[in-house]
């Protein structure tokens, strides 16, 4: 059998957490924990195909895949064929053509990587699809939650509280760690204004609130979410200028600052041991200050660390002969 | 022009009540006899409808043809073969073409492309110049043209003052006003019924009551003005609720379902795999939830609901095979929709053979002014227009089953009761198949 055969044979694709059932994601967790071997997918191929912008979560899977010894290779929206009126799962399909094993796939449009794997053979990475899932987001962010909890042996996250806070609407890192915390045991509650954590948001199986500032004291872990002001076009109209920090979800930043805003102060009423935490990238001043993104709280370089040590799982999950 | 005698059925007329064993012959175009045992000799065409129900040509009040604008997805043409083969006589097709109906020149455009056709074609005009909601199209024209109706159908009248005057406009038209119930502010970004399913697909979510504040504001605009107002493609089970208490007042108000709405919840969306985002099952509205799917139900059952519309909406493969948010609404449903409803409405218990028929003839021909023409009913004099329906043929739904020019249905698989056997146009049979 050729090599991209065998490939084709064994792997398999992550396209979110909501679907997995807890020992599945559990088991993937202790393979990170456990250390995927160095150089154990020598010779096959990873590629990134990002639709979207993406520094952090791109350069993370092609870190992985190096240290896997596996080739990679980088597709971004603007220079490839989308930009020339291409569907995403005809550029899917012409980049596994090239003969890739792992297509790494991050687009603006929520169900774009399940439309990828539902058209070709190759394992598909979801690395973020509009607002629906970035499933190794969620499992990085487990990791973490475990590791600052001493939770690495199991993963059972049974009696810890985390307030994901913010932007939940359009967020897929929400969704994500809603489904994969929630499936670990860890009792989950969303935190913002209603037109951001609107009360539907429990069909999902997690709590919903409007007050931080109650939660604060009891809570083990906050998960701060970045504003995405750029996702509020639908709501707002016309298409904003980058930058623009003006949105229909909430009335002026000061206002969204009174009430959600991880301040210092805020972090100090928060219990002992509690951690804090962002997928990044901060808005420095807006959801979080600088002072608690760089405090003795924040695990946040600890999410970015374990991220490369859960996509080199990941990759072994998907493309790896021992399942 | 050729003699027909369909032979040996059960007649139902639910226009004048008749439920009987007859043959119906048709000549020179019109019904000329309706009885028992009627004479063969010198018929050129005779068609065996035993074991089948034999009824006025059905009526579609809602369907796009794409013609003129995008004939890639349908035409006039194609379209009418799709119509003639899942038993319908008559369609009625929405304006939003390219250029929009919103000119009586455009009226007798589709008007003679559809006496070219297979099937009868009434064209539905639009309200607003280009569909646009900003000032009103030439309904007075349009209505002598030959307009059956007036819509802005893909997009909501969503100004009410736009509304108040298109009321007062239509009204001596004695056409009626069909509004597509969406308010805009309340749907931007919205693909998928607001629910459990769209949350976690991360697809913007389409509340039941953007349709329900259009019609409750509708409804007292026209109480001072009291023009035909009907609601199309009902989505939600508050609006029947709202609709039956107009209705109750003595409101001329009245309203349809389609076949998806009465069949499908929010969770086809989902799609076969599990993974989610299945676009053919994408409808605007859109699909819901069960406790909508008995509320349209009971609203039929009850007489509160008087129309049965496909909303038939064809697009391309490649359309559809386009991301969630951004492939088109709408499904096709001409070739589907009698096996559809008999499932939904007649095997289920709602109703029984004759109400379904009046919901498919009596009620759309009333809808569109079409029963001044003599349709929706057999009546000897009347038009040649006729219906044969084998009541038991079981079948499964798939690609050649489509005669349309677009596949995009997600009932493709469906095991289903019941089909037009055929279809006489105008003392024509211009389909005959099916079992």
């Amino acid at each position: 059998m050729s090599p991209t055969a065998a490939a084709l044979a064994t792997s398999r694709s992550l396209l979110g957490l909501q679907n997995m059932a807890r020992a599945e994601i559990a088991g993937l967790l202790s393979r990170a924990r456990a250390g995927e071997p160095e150089r154990s997918l020598a010779g096959r191929l990873m590629a990134n195909l990002f639709f979207e912008d993406s520094t952090r979560t791109m350069t993370s899977f092609s870190v992985a895949a190096k240290r896997l010894g596996m080739q990679t290779i980088n597709l971004r929206g603007a220079a490839s064929s989308v930009s020339k009126g291409e569907t995403l799962v005809d550029t899917a399909l012409n980049v596994e053509a090239m003969g890739v094993d792992a297509l790494v796939v991050r687009a603006r449009q929520s169900g774009a990587a399940v439309g990828i794997a539902r058209a070709v053979k190759c394992a598909v990475i979801n690395a973020g699809d509009g607002r629906h899932e970035h499933p190794t987001q969620g499992l990085l962010d487990a990791y973490t939650l475990a590791e600052s909890h001493g939770r690495l042996e199991d993963f059972d996250l049974a009696g810890l509280t985390v307030a994901i806070v913010g932007d939940i609407a359009s967020s897929r890192v929400a969704r994500s760690n809603i489904a994969g915390l929630g499936a670990l045991g860890a009792n989950v509650v969303c935190v913002g204004p209603p037109g951001l954590a609107p009360a539907s948001l429990k069909s999902l199986g997690c709590e919903v609130s409007a007050d931080l500032d109650g939660l604060l004291p009891v809570i083990d872990a906050v998960m701060v979410l970045r504003m995405q002001f750029e996702r509020h076009d639908e709501e707002g109209g016309e298409k904003k200028p980058e930058g623009d920090r003006r949105s229909a979800m909430i009335a002026s930043v000061r206002d969204y600052r009174e009430l959600y805003a991880m301040t210092p102060a805020r972090a100090e009423r928060m219990k002992k041991g509690a951690v804090v935490m962002h997928p990044g990238p901060m808005n420095r001043g807006l959801e979080i200050d600088a002072e608690v993104a760089d405090g003795p709280r924040s695990v946040i370089l600890r999410q970015v660390t374990n991220g490369a040590r859960v996509r080199m799982a990941v990759l072994g999950w998907c493309l790896g002969r021992d399942g | 022009m050729a003699s027909v005698l369909i032979a040996g059925g059960r007649v139902l007329d639910p226009a004048s009540g008749l439920d009987r064993a007859a043959d119906v012959a048709v000549k020179d175009g019109k019904i000329a006899a309706i009885g028992p045992g009627l004479a063969r000799p010198g018929v050129d065409r005779v068609i065996n409808a035993e074991g089948c129900l034999v009824t006025p040509g059905l009526i579609d009040p809602h369907v796009h043809l794409r013609e003129p604008g995008q004939e890639h997805k349908e035409t006039i043409a194609s379209g009418a073969r799709a119509a003639v083969a899942g038993g319908f006589t008559t369609v009625c097709c929405m304006p939003n073409t390219s250029p929009a109906l919103d000119t009586p020149e455009l009226v007798r455009f589709v008007l003679g492309r559809g006496e070219q056709s297979a099937a009868r074609v009434f064209p539905v005009a639009a309200i607003s110049k280009q569909r646009r909601g900003n000032e009103l199209a030439e309904i007075s024209l349009m209505a002598r043209a030959g307009a059956v109706g007036f819509s802005d159908d893909g997009d909501c009248v969503a100004s009410a003052g736009l509304m108040a005057r298109a009321l007062a406009v239509v009204k001596p038209t004695g056409l009626a006003i069909m509004q597509h119930a969406q308010d805009p502010t309340l749907t931007k970004g919205a693909s998928m019924h607001a629910g459990e399913i769209a949350l976690k697909l991360g697809l913007g979510g389409w509340p039941r009551v953007a349709e329900e504040v259009i019609v409750e504001r509708d409804i007292r605009l026209n109480r001072g003005i009291g023009c035909r107002y009907h609601v199309q493609h009902i989505s939600s089970g508050e609006t029947v609720a709202i609709l039956r208490r107009a209705r109750a007042e003595g409101q001329p108000v009245s309203g349809e379902a389609s076949p998806h709405h009465l069949l499908l919840t929010h969770e086809a969306c989902i799609g076969a795999d599990g993974l989610g985002y299945n676009t053919m099952a994408k409808v605007n509205p859109p699909v819901r939830e069960t406790s909508d799917m008995k509320a349209l139900r009971e609203g039929i059952a009850d007489g509160t609901i008087t129309v049965l519309a496909t909303d038939h909406a064809p697009h391309t493969d490649s359309e559809k095979a386009l991301p969630f948010e951004e492939a088109p609404f709408g499904l096709v449903g001409l070739e589907t929709a009698l096996a559809l409803y008999i499932e939904a409405l007649v095997s289920s218990g709602v109703i029984g053979w004759m109400k379904l028929v009046q919901l498919m003839t009596v009620g759309p021909a009333k809808l569109c002014g079409l029963d001044r023409m003599g349709l929706g009913r057999l009546e000897v004099g009347g038009p040649g227009d006729v219906t044969v329906i084998d009541p038991e043929v079981k079948w499964t739904i798939g690609q050649k089953d489509l005669v349309g020019a677009s596949n995009n249905t997600p009932f493709l698989g469906r095991k289903v009761k019941g089909r037009a056997i055929a279809t006489v146009v105008g003392g024509e049979v211009k389909w005959e198949g099916g079992r």
